[in-house]
């Protein structure tokens, strides 16, 4: 009887869902966080009889045949990576991104980050860092006693220095989107990195092109919704719950031809 | 005397089957686009040859074997996702999929774009439009997908999702990963195609729960007769087996 493993990929399953659920839950404050669902595919079929198979020897056919199947497995946990709401911060160097697009950070591996979380800092020496310390991409130094800095939505960032009546361009903020940015892999501290599937990073100016406007003085919170996540941890709950119920209803019937004398 | 237990036999290997069937629905009650499945029985008549001319006739058999297992095709519950790249299908229709194995007909509407700009499903099979498969290049934003199936970006017309559907979808084979194959089928006339939901399992857990429920009561019903059918015959071959001296 095959229906105790079947129903033990059922409960392995909606196990994986709820890590995704809960790891989504506890993620719900983090800035630039995107949520993840879990993808299920049932897993391949046994044809005990095949559909067009010979009935008779004149020639009928089996219309339809038998197939059990023998569970199911996780395919993905794609990330949505859809807008989360921005909410304003007031700090002068938290940036928000309002439609596609990622910042860059130089993570210590050498390898770069990309990130949905603007809130920077500037380090000793100026440069403007992620809260990691990491540094923007390209390198963007803001002097000391700079004033009044202004990020545009396109991503130029100027600051007055010392006396001066006109401000002075620092630099400009780059953006970077990928062909498939749902293959993008996480690497933790709010960073993705290319993959082969994500495909290459296309650097963008902010705002032209369908690349996402920077906004000054906000922050993109995580596009998890509290309500739908409770709805799918109860769905994902029950499911295991009832995929439980076939084990012990599978171990029944084994008892009960045990006990044949 | 061995008959009522042979047909007890029958009846529960195919109450196996049966109880694998609903623990394969129950497995995918959280699988995008699935359809679950029932088993259906017949009864085989034993004996075939039998001679009924006389009085004490061979009595016919009816022992249990399992016929067919049939797609059960209703609609799964439609979810709102927000993610421009999932769609359901409202119909009968399938999306057409190109496998290394030949075209595969899916509901599962999870899409993505991979590393080349095709639209692929999860297994990264490219999702077939009318005229092949519908690529993107980088500048491409704004993606939106008609109710037709119609693919366009910011960039204009993509091409048009190739759903077709089935006059008899019980003829279409399962072949895991949510893929059904079979013969080609007719451009889908009625079904139309939803932008940001996707279709999820058709399991309804109460029904696999009830049949379960009925699957394990029968069999439990059919041990106890066996068991019933064993102590009458070790009742006989005692009775039978005294000498009376």
């Amino acid at each position: 009887m095959k229906a105790l493993y079947i129903a033990s990929t059922g409960m392995a399953a909606q196990e994986r869902n709820v890590e995704v659920i809960s790891n989504n839950i506890a993620n719900m404050r983090t800035t630039g966080y995107k949520r993840q669902r879990v993808e299920f595919q049932d897993l391949l079929y046994q044809a005990y009889r095949r559909a067009g198979s010979a009935t008779s020897d004149q020639g009928t056919q089996a219309p339809v045949g038998i197939e059990i199947g023998s569970g199911v497995r996780t395919a993905a946990t794609p990330r949505i990576m859809s807008q989360g709401p921005v909410a304003p911060t007031e700090k002068e160097l938290d940036l928000g991104i309002r439609g596609e697009g990622y910042f860059a950070v130089q993570l210590p591996d050498g390898r770069t980050g990309y990130t949905r979380d603007g809130s920077f800092e500037r380090d000793p020496s100026g440069l403007l860092v992620n809260v990691d310390g990491y540094q923007v991409q390209p390198g963007i130094t803001i002097p000391d006693g700079a004033t009044g800095i202004a990020i545009s939505t396109d991503g130029i960032v100027q600051a007055y220095l010392g006396t001066d009546s006109t401000p002075t361009q620092l630099g400009q903020i780059q953006m970077y989107r990928f062909a498939n940015k749902e293959g993008l892999e996480s690497v933790g501290d709010n960073n993705f990195v290319e993959t082969a599937a994500s495909g290459a990073a296309q650097a963008g100016v902010p705002n032209t092109d369908g690349m996402g406007a920077v906004l000054q003085g906000y922050l993109e919170s995580a596009n998890v919704n509290a309500v739908t996540e409770i709805a799918d941890l109860i769905a994902a709950q029950r499911a295991y719950e009832m995929n439980a119920r076939v084990i012990s209803g599978a171990d029944e019937m084994l008892q009960a031809t045990s006990q044949l004398r | 005397m061995e008959n009522a237990q042979l047909i007890s036999l029958s009846r529960q290997i195919a109450l196996q089957r049966q109880m694998d069937v609903v623990a394969n629905n129950m497995a995918n009650i959280g699988t995008t686009g699935f359809k679950g499945s029932d088993i259906l029985f017949e009864d085989y008549l034993m004996p075939v040859a039998r001679d009924d001319l006389y009085a004490g006739s061979d009595r016919t058999l009816h022992f249990t074997q399992d016929f067919s297992t049939v797609h059960d095709m209703r609609a799964g519950a439609i979810e709102p996702t927000g993610n421009p790249l999932d769609v359901a299908l409202m119909g009968d229709g399938f999306l057409t999929v190109e496998t290394p194995d030949g075209p595969r007909f899916s509901r599962n509407g999870a899409l993505q774009i991979d590393a080349l700009g095709t639209l692929v499903d999860l297994n990264g099979n490219a999702v077939l439009g009318q005229s092949g498969p519908i690529r993107f290049d980088d500048s491409d934003v704004d993606i939106t997908i008609g109710a037709d199936g119609t693919v366009s970006s910011n960039n204009g017309t993509k091409g048009r999702l190739a759903v077709v559907e089935f006059a008899d979808p019980q003829v279409l084979a399962r072949e895991g990963d949510t893929y059904f194959s079979g013969p080609a089928g007719s451009a889908a006339v009625t079904t139309r195609v939803m932008q940001g939901s996707i279709e999820r399992s058709n399991v309804s857990g109460v029904t696999e729960l009830t049949t379960m429920i009925r699957v394990q009561r029968a069999y439990q019903a059919l041990a106890s007769l066996m068991q019933r059918q064993d102590e009458l015959r070790t009742s006989a071959i005692q009775r039978l087996g005294e000498t009376r001296a």
